[in-house]
């Protein structure tokens, strides 16, 4: 048997899950009955998976063969929203009994949660629920402002076990607007794409304010024309998701060109924490060049916001 | 002390003051000169300028009245030049238009600055649906700068497999998928806004519509009990289901009858898409009414 293809079913076969083995196993209709009752199936995984691989070995295990079990592999992901959302109360009220979680079905591939939280001896306080929004089938929930800091572990873990995910991680991506979230996780802002079919020229034309009076003439205008071109490669021409503030949280040393000075003496890291805030962070940052209140190209800390989905950051020296 | 015996008439004093007027005179010289010459010379400069743009200006207008001129004396060869002009023209058009209908094959680009955008259009049974786009960069290695395929479409594992090492497979496995899914989601739909007589219930859908969980009736005036259906699409990559769960929870549901119809079902669910079992359904009833009737 070729080496790739034993590597391939090695693989193949440490992705399964121990629970799934057999039946996997079984429905490949490779390896018979018989022999595979000759494998010990409580010993640790990679063990197994080399046993089983040189069953496969010994019965010349085909390419074709290694497909098959491949298909068979795929782990395609049947969500169920009933399943999700019995098995996301039933998380929560196992470990707190006074909880109320109530369910919404908003647009067709959304629920919204909501989730009064109690303590042990306290009734759920309704003035201050948590609203969860998940989309089915993504790897993305959004959730509000939780008072209650405590609760967070638990609702991750009902999350995480509800969609039938691993684990569950948290972004630095904060807004008031969900479709602009939505927009930034989903890369749902940048719609615009080259096609023969397009009504609009492509080479938009980078006219300056025509209305002023033609006796004024733009000293810098390939400058100002520079500005405009980088800011469009870098902005696009979309509306910018809208976003209220970038936060960045500084520990680095002092740098500085003037040699000498007192902060370039520091050894020690500077701390600070700057934060821009805007009714529209995205266009106000869009804006700063054209209006010549800041050099073409943007700090990339800056322009990576939407790119990188989040808005706060923490800045070390390497 | 020669000088000041020969030039003196009034003494030192007056020796000093004859100094003083000389060397202030001479002060002024040296200043109302440059002043003016400065001026002067710009004064010439701008002179010759513009005597210099009137030339050319009327030079121009030589040549154009002579292009003029030639051209009026062309004129046959100029009409000739316009319907050539016209073929061209229409040429393009024609171009453009082919290249604009290139969409309904299901797979087209066009070339960018960067490298190519592809265009899929999904389809189902006729029907023209989403299109998707993929904008690649053609670079060492070859990325996706930015796409408008759904977040729960498995781009990144399709691009993992096939974009680097062969373009076409990966083109042909994300049409695959896309095609799949638009397909699904069209018949959820249909079966939503044109069947909705026939649902005894809401029906449930997730993102990538590959598990539809229904009840529904054979008659839409309902005198029969509902059936509930679970259909399962685990192949992600086609339109049809791959498990079909169908129950009936009527009074009798241990008669044959009920058994033959619920078989029957299942077998429907498996091998046509939503909107024709549920126009078979509806051609029955009329079946039954007609029967009825006469």
């Amino acid at each position: 048997m070729d080496e790739t293809v034993a590597e391939f079913i090695k693989r193949t076969i440490l992705k399964i899950p121990m629970t799934e083995m057999m039946t996997i196993l079984k429905a490949w209709d490779f390896l018979p009955e018989n022999q595979l009752q000759t494998v010990n199936f409580r010993q640790r995984k990679e063990s197994l998976v080399q046993d089983l691989v040189l069953l496969c070995e010994s019965k010349r295990a085909s390419l074709r063969d290694a497909a098959l079990l491949d298909i068979i592999c795929e782990d395609v992901d049947l969500f169920d929203m009933e399943r999700f959302k019995s098995s996301f109360e039933k998380i929560l009220r196992r470990a707190l009994k006074n909880v109320t979680v109530s369910f919404r079905d908003a647009e067709e591939n959304a629920v919204w949660i909501r989730i009064a939280w109690g303590t042990q001896y306290r009734k759920p306080n309704q003035y201050k629920p948590v609203y969860v929004v998940y989309y089915s089938q993504t790897p993305y929930a959004f959730t509000s402002f939780c008072h209650l800091k405590s609760n967070t572990p638990l609702l991750s873990q009902a999350l995480t076990v509800a969609s039938n995910h691993h684990k569950i991680v948290k972004m630095d991506l904060r807004s008031r607007y969900l479709d602009s979230l939505k927009a930034i996780v989903f890369k749902q802002y940048n719609q615009k794409f080259e096609t023969h079919n397009s009504t609009m020229p492509l080479q938009e034309t980078l006219e300056l304010d025509m209305h002023m009076d033609s006796r004024i003439i733009h000293e810098n205008k390939i400058e100002k024309e520079r500005v405009q071109r980088v800011t469009q490669e870098t902005f696009g021409d979309y509306p910018q998701p809208r976003l209220e503030f970038a936060q960045y949280k500084l520990e680095t040393k002092f740098r500085s060109d003037f040699h000498g000075g007192i902060l370039a003496e520091r050894k020690e890291p500077l701390r600070c924490l700057i934060k821009f805030s805007s009714p529209h962070l995205l266009e106000a940052l869009k804006s700063l060049a054209p209006a010549g209140i800041a050099d073409a190209p943007l700090s990339p800390l800056l322009t990576c916001i939407p790119n990188k989905g989040m808005n706060y950051f923490k800045i070390r020296d390497k | 002390m020669e000088w000041a015996n020969d030039k003196s008439k009034g003494g030192v004093l007056a020796h000093l003051e004859r100094l003083e007027t000389q060397m202030s005179r001479s002060c002024k010289n040296l200043e109302d000169p440059p002043r003016e010459t400065a001026e002067s010379d710009l004064g010439t400069k701008i002179h010759k300028l513009r005597c210099l743009r009137d030339k050319l200006r009327a030079e121009v207008k030589q040549r154009q009245a002579r292009i003029k001129a030639s051209t009026a004396n062309a004129e046959p060869d100029q009409t000739l030049e316009i319907s050539e002009q016209e073929a061209v023209g229409g040429k393009e058009e024609n171009m453009k238009a082919i290249l604009q209908a290139y969409r309904f094959t299901g797979l087209s680009g066009k070339r960018t600055s960067r490298g190519v955008c592809v265009c899929i259009s999904t389809a189902f049974e006729g029907n023209l649906l989403d299109s998707y786009f993929v904008d690649l960069v053609i670079q060492k290695p070859l990325r996706i700068h930015h796409h408008s395929v759904p977040v729960f479409i498995p781009l990144e594992e399709i691009s993992a497999k096939y974009l680097q090492t062969n373009i076409q497979h990966f083109l042909f496995c994300l049409c695959e998928y896309l095609n799949a899914y638009a397909g699904r989601k069209y018949q959820a739909d249909q079966l939503q806004r044109d069947f909705a007589a026939f649902l005894a219930g809401p029906l449930q859908r997730n993102s990538l519509c590959n598990l539809l969980s229904f009840t529904y009736k054979v008659e839409p005036q309902g005198r029969s009990f509902p059936f509930c259906a679970r259909l399962l699409y685990k192949d992600l990559t086609t339109t049809l289901p791959t498990d079909v769960t169908i129950t009936y929870q009527g009074t009798d549901a241990s008669s044959t009858s009920w058994e033959e119809q619920r078989a029957s079902h299942e077998n429907l669910f498996f091998t046509k898409p939503l909107y024709q079992v549920f126009t078979s359904f509806a051609r029955n009833g009329e079946r039954l009414d007609m029967s009825l009737v006469s």
